[in-house]
């Protein structure tokens, strides 16, 4: 498709475009943490950081978002006109974040047209969105989505690719919604050949960078056969249980739905919950088939590298490294998968 | 024989006299700057214990994880002089059997503050550390930075004056008493120093920043309830959005169970994702239990904890008074 090059200088102006027909995120810093805001100039966006401490996700799924409201005089959806989001500078873990949860909350792929859940809250920000990538030129060593088919420069889930090539940025529709845009906004110009080539050595250049993965084929299956095994217990056991792991990563979906009220008014809560907190599967008989650390690591372990992907074909986890780096304990992901592969060989 | 040989050597010796079954402390981690906990069962894994800068974790906290995983074992722990408070609090408070654990101090000189870290990179990664004693060289892509290490000390270490522990079995070294240090409670009086509406917008500010994971708690060896507060639903005693309401009474009841309780370890601190200063209320409450009760929690094998003990001449007026 078409690339073209929006000139640095010009980014205001493009953002400004953008901004009249969507509500424009873009990373920025809250209080010393980078995260996705709401922008109005590219002065308040934050180019520095690879990964933002926190995802995308919270942009589609924050983590507590009111679904209605209640009184005397009945129920109330929430507020749901939104203005469509266009999403500037989301790296390509994040991107595929979103294809992975759009499964869960707006498409199951495996259901019957007529039976498909779709999330209102979900969908009605997601299916109208747009989304502008930014291709990883300085991969971080926490950074690991070239073990599940990702990469540096992958385009899953963006309608617009960009590429950041010093005073320019390279942009290329990925989608129809992209090519739309590009058609209609007018700030920049056809790429040239060289340019073209430079973001074909850059994207090879971010690969090169890139640590080999492990090997991750049969994952699934593997972990299924060790559900019983002891290994859980090892793996474990340095774990305290926080949600700093669930929290910060991408593709974690999990929620809660509270109901708070006082006398005949009151609101209905979705908000973020955690496989790593004792209550999570607390039964109102008292009893909590997940009363032990060991079970709750491996639900989160199973989930993203076992379930998800029997259900949809691929694995939950985009490796954006997040959960490495925010560990209190140093548990890290990715020893974990190579401890599994290694248990799976020598002492089952 | 260096510190940590020494270490090495005395968790093998432990091991193979069966004293203990096994033996909690540090390993060298994933990241460069991250120790991780290691649970030592074998005399040949002892040679992957370390201490040193990265390991800032309080290794207490596992021995109520679990509803008391280890009660029916003998375990060696390494710590710090503020981890050794936690496991003497934990003794004092009868979720560890004194006869059960061998402390084990090391000479602590201060674990890093990850933000601080970062700060100094302005937000580069750091693919590589060197602590020299005195300066900490970082290294990442394109730039290598040295400064002192104090600058890059947790604030609970900058403010410590027990950086060994006061109770333990066996020492790696010469321990130190109490030290002198004139920062204890710079911290603290600069924040007592503003005026009412400048601390509520202090503190609003910080806790507004949380999103609920419970790191703090999860890492703080004195947090140790079967079921918490926050995870009960009947009654559910607090909204859990992150609204500031909801986080700030979660951050305020938390601080209160603690009170008395409190090592100051700092690892509630550091185990943010969202860098809220946690310490600065915890540490005002120590003050103040200090202040009433002259306790500091965890410090008095032979004690009780303040909020356990009652005594006559203590000051009567209201206790935040």
């Amino acid at each position: 498709m078409k690339m073209v090059r929006l000139d640095k200088q010009k980014f205001n102006d493009f953002i400004r475009e953008l901004s009249v027909e969507y509500s424009v995120y873009a990373p920025g810093k809250v209080s010393g943490k980078t995260g996705f805001i709401p922008v109005e100039s590219g002065d308040e966006i934050d180019f520095t950081s690879t990964v933002t401490d926190m995802s995308a996700k919270s942009i589609f799924f924050p983590h507590s978002e009111v679904l209605f409201e209640y009184d005397e005089d009945g129920i109330r959806a929430a507020q749901t006109s939104h203005r469509p989001i266009a999403v500037w500078g989301m790296r390509s873990c994040d991107a595929r974040s979103l294809v992975m949860l759009d499964r869960v909350f707006g498409s199951a792929v495996q259901m019957p047209e007529d039976e498909k859940f779709q999330d209102p809250y979900w969908k009605e920000k997601y299916n109208t969105s747009l989304i502008f990538g930014c291709a990883c030129n300085e991969p971080l060593s926490t950074c690991f989505c070239n073990w599940f088919g990702g990469g540096p420069y992958n385009n899953d889930g963006m309608d617009v690719s960009v590429v950041d090539a010093g005073d320019v940025y390279l942009m290329e529709p990925v989608s129809e919604k992209g090519t739309d845009i590009i058609g209609k906004l007018s700030c920049y110009k056809d790429a040239a050949e060289e340019d073209k080539a430079l973001a074909a050595k850059l994207a090879s250049d971010a690969d090169s960078m890139m640590i080999a993965p492990p090997d991750t084929d049969g994952l699934g299956e593997r972990l299924t056969a060790l559900f019983d095994e002891a290994v859980w217990e090892e793996i474990s056991a340095k774990c305290v249980n926080c949600g700093a792991c669930t929290f910060s990563c991408p593709t974690c979906h999990c929620f809660d739905m509270q109901d708070e009220g006082k006398g005949s008014r009151g609101k209905r809560v979705r908000i973020w919950d955690s496989c790593m907190f004792p209550i999570f599967t607390m039964e109102a008989s008292g009893h909590n088939p997940r009363a032990l650390s060991s079970a709750r690591v491996r639900q989160r372990v199973m989930h993203k590298y076992s379930y998800y992907p029997e259900n949809y074909g691929e694995t939950l986890c985009t490796g954006c490294g997040r959960c490495v780096m925010v560990c209190p304990v140093n548990l890290d992901i990715r020893e974990v998968l190579k401890r599994i592969n290694v248990y799976n060989e020598q002492e089952k | 024989m260096s510190m940590v040989n020494n270490l090495r050597k005395t968790i093998k010796e432990l091991l193979a006299e069966k004293k203990i079954d096994l033996f909690i402390v540090w390993e060298k981690g994933s990241l460069p700057l991250s120790a991780t906990p290691l649970f030592i069962t074998s005399e040949d894994e002892a040679d992957r214990a370390v201490f040193d800068i990265t390991c800032g974790n309080n290794l207490s906290v596992y021995f109520t994880k679990d509803r008391k995983q280890f009660s029916d074992k003998k375990v060696g722990i390494a710590v710090k002089g503020c981890d050794a408070r936690s496991v003497v609090l934990n003794i004092l408070e009868k979720q560890i059997d004194r006869r059960n654990v061998v402390i084990t101090g090391v000479p602590c000189h201060g674990v890093l503050d990850k933000k601080k870290v970062l700060d100094k990179t302005d937000g580069r990664e750091v693919l590589e550390m060197i602590d020299d004693g005195d300066t900490v060289t970082l290294k990442g892509k394109g730039y290598e930075l040295s400064f002192d290490r104090s600058e890059i000390l947790s604030s609970s270490c900058l403010a410590c004056i027990y950086p060994d522990a006061q109770e333990c079995d066996i020492f790696i070294g010469d321990a130190r008493a109490e030290i002198p240090n004139e920062n204890r409670l710079k911290e603290i009086k600069e924040f007592e120093a503003l005026s009412s509406s400048e601390r509520w917008a202090n503190t609003r500010a910080e806790y507004e920043k949380c999103i609920r994971c419970y790191a703090c708690r999860n890492v703080c060896p004195s947090c140790y309830c079967n079921v918490c507060f926050v995870d009960q639903n009947d009654p559910g005693w607090i909204g859990n959005t992150c609204e500031f309401t909801d986080s700030m009474i979660f951050h305020i009841i938390r601080n209160l169970h603690v009170a008395g309780r409190c090592v100051e370890c700092g690892a509630c601190e550091r185990a943010c994702p969202m860098d809220i200063n946690l310490l600065q209320l915890n540490r005002k409450v120590a003050m103040e239990v200090k202040d009433r009760f002259g306790d500091i929690a965890g410090l008095d094998i032979n004690g009780k904890p303040a909020m356990a003990d009652f005594r006559e001449d203590e000051k009567q007026d209201f206790i935040m008074g």
